[in-house]
């Protein structure tokens, strides 16, 4: 018998969370992977070292590290944002997530303060990083935390449809 | 019940699936590639135009960073790509009005492209970028690579007010790219067109440009 509705406040949060962060991760991977904007679309490695390009503007890391970074972080963008929309161990994914999207806000904010004329890279498109950027990372990275906060708290009560306790 | 949990799960899943799916459809259409680079004037660009790869800078001589992309970068990708035929490499004047000497500058390695002697004139204004933003001595840091009879050309080219349109065409093209900033690099190969704003390590752009070339 239900006891309560499915889809309480806390649950919607992390519902919009998985979906919306989720996707955004999805996209973002899939853009920097394929250059969708790009026609005709070019390989994959002229992708990618187009995205290396973008990294290394942020001059955060040494060009190995800037290599490894381009080629890794666009397929584990996709992986984190499949994993986070199933919803499957939720709480790990979640983590994760959030850790990425509190880096990307770190650098992001550390490029803005220093004043680097960059662009941000972060949906693989020309786009200037400038205090919308920041302040759009800073929201993403803000529903990271409540979703994550909020997973770790749901997975303390009973599922609402769960069989009643003896 | 745990069938019906189930099932709304799935289906609510699904169809985030399915709206993602969709997102790439509605991404920007921007930078459209173009397989023929429009304008190009030969004496400020350096390489072969059948060079499999074109790069365009869109610099400003007063912008420091355009200053550290000349000096750390593109000196390297003159070394071992455009000397070898894989890379033609472009100017493109996009003076920013917010420095005072970038249309001076601007004017001057117009002319002196015009006698063949845009790369030393370009060379010694990035070079000596510190002292002449001080100063506005554009015309000084010129003649010191330039003899006296072709300082006497150049100097008539600039008061000529002829320049400016060339310099004009180039600020068109930028804004055409969507340029806002300096440097943006835009690069073309196979008909595809990338642009890129800002300085890039060579070590970085080695890799980008050997990918272009394959």
């Amino acid at each position: 018998m239900m006891q309560s509705s499915p889809l309480n406040l806390r649950r919607t949060i992390i519902w919009i969370g998985r979906l919306f962060i989720g996707g955004i991760f999805i996209y973002a991977g899939y853009a920097k992977i394929f250059l969708p904007i790009m026609h005709p679309r070019p390989s994959i490695g002229i992708a990618l070292a187009f995205f290396a390009l973008q990294v290394g503007s942020y001059q955060i890391l040494p060009p190995w590290g800037v290599n490894f970074v381009a080629h890794t972080l666009p397929f584990a963008e996709v992986a984190l944002g499949v994993l986070l929309t199933i919803g499957w161990r939720l709480r790990i994914w979640a983590v994760l997530s959030t850790l990425l999207i509190l880096g990307f806000f770190a650098a992001v904010v550390r490029s803005y303060a220093a004043g680097m004329q960059i662009n941000c890279g972060c949906f693989a498109t020309p786009e200037p990083l400038t205090i919308a950027t920041v302040i759009r990372d800073g929201a993403l990275a803000a529903l990271a935390v409540l979703m994550t906060v909020l997973a770790f708290i749901e997975a303390r009560k009973p599922h609402p449809w769960a069989a009643p306790q003896p | 019940m745990d069938r019906l949990r189930n099932a709304s799960s799935l289906a609510l899943s699904l169809a985030g699936f399915l709206a993602l799916l969709l997102a790439p459809a509605l991404a920007l259409r921007a930078a459209q590639s173009t397989s023929t680079v429009p304008d190009i004037d030969p004496r400020v660009a350096a390489g072969s135009k059948n060079a499999p790869i074109v790069m365009e800078v869109f610099s400003d001589f007063q912008c420091p960073a355009c200053k550290t992309l000349f000096v750390t970068t593109n000196r390297q990708v003159m070394d071992n790509y455009v000397s070898t035929g894989k890379v033609y490499l472009i100017h493109r004047d996009f003076p920013l009005p917010m420095h005072a000497h970038s249309q001076v500058a601007a004017q001057y390695s117009r002319a002196a492209a015009q006698l063949g002697k845009f790369e030393v004139v370009e060379q010694v204004l990035f070079n000596n970028q510190e002292k002449w933003e001080q100063t506005g001595d554009v015309d000084g840091t010129v003649a010191a690579v330039l003899s006296p009879a072709e300082m006497t050309k150049v100097r008539a080219l600039v008061k000529g007010g002829t320049l400016n349109a060339a310099i004009q065409k180039d600020v068109a093209l930028g804004r055409f790219y969507n340029v806002n900033q300096t440097p943006t690099t835009v690069f073309h190969a196979k008909g595809q067109t990338f642009p890129y704003s800002g300085v890039m390590s060579y070590e970085i752009l080695r890799n980008f440009l050997d990918q272009l070339g394959k």
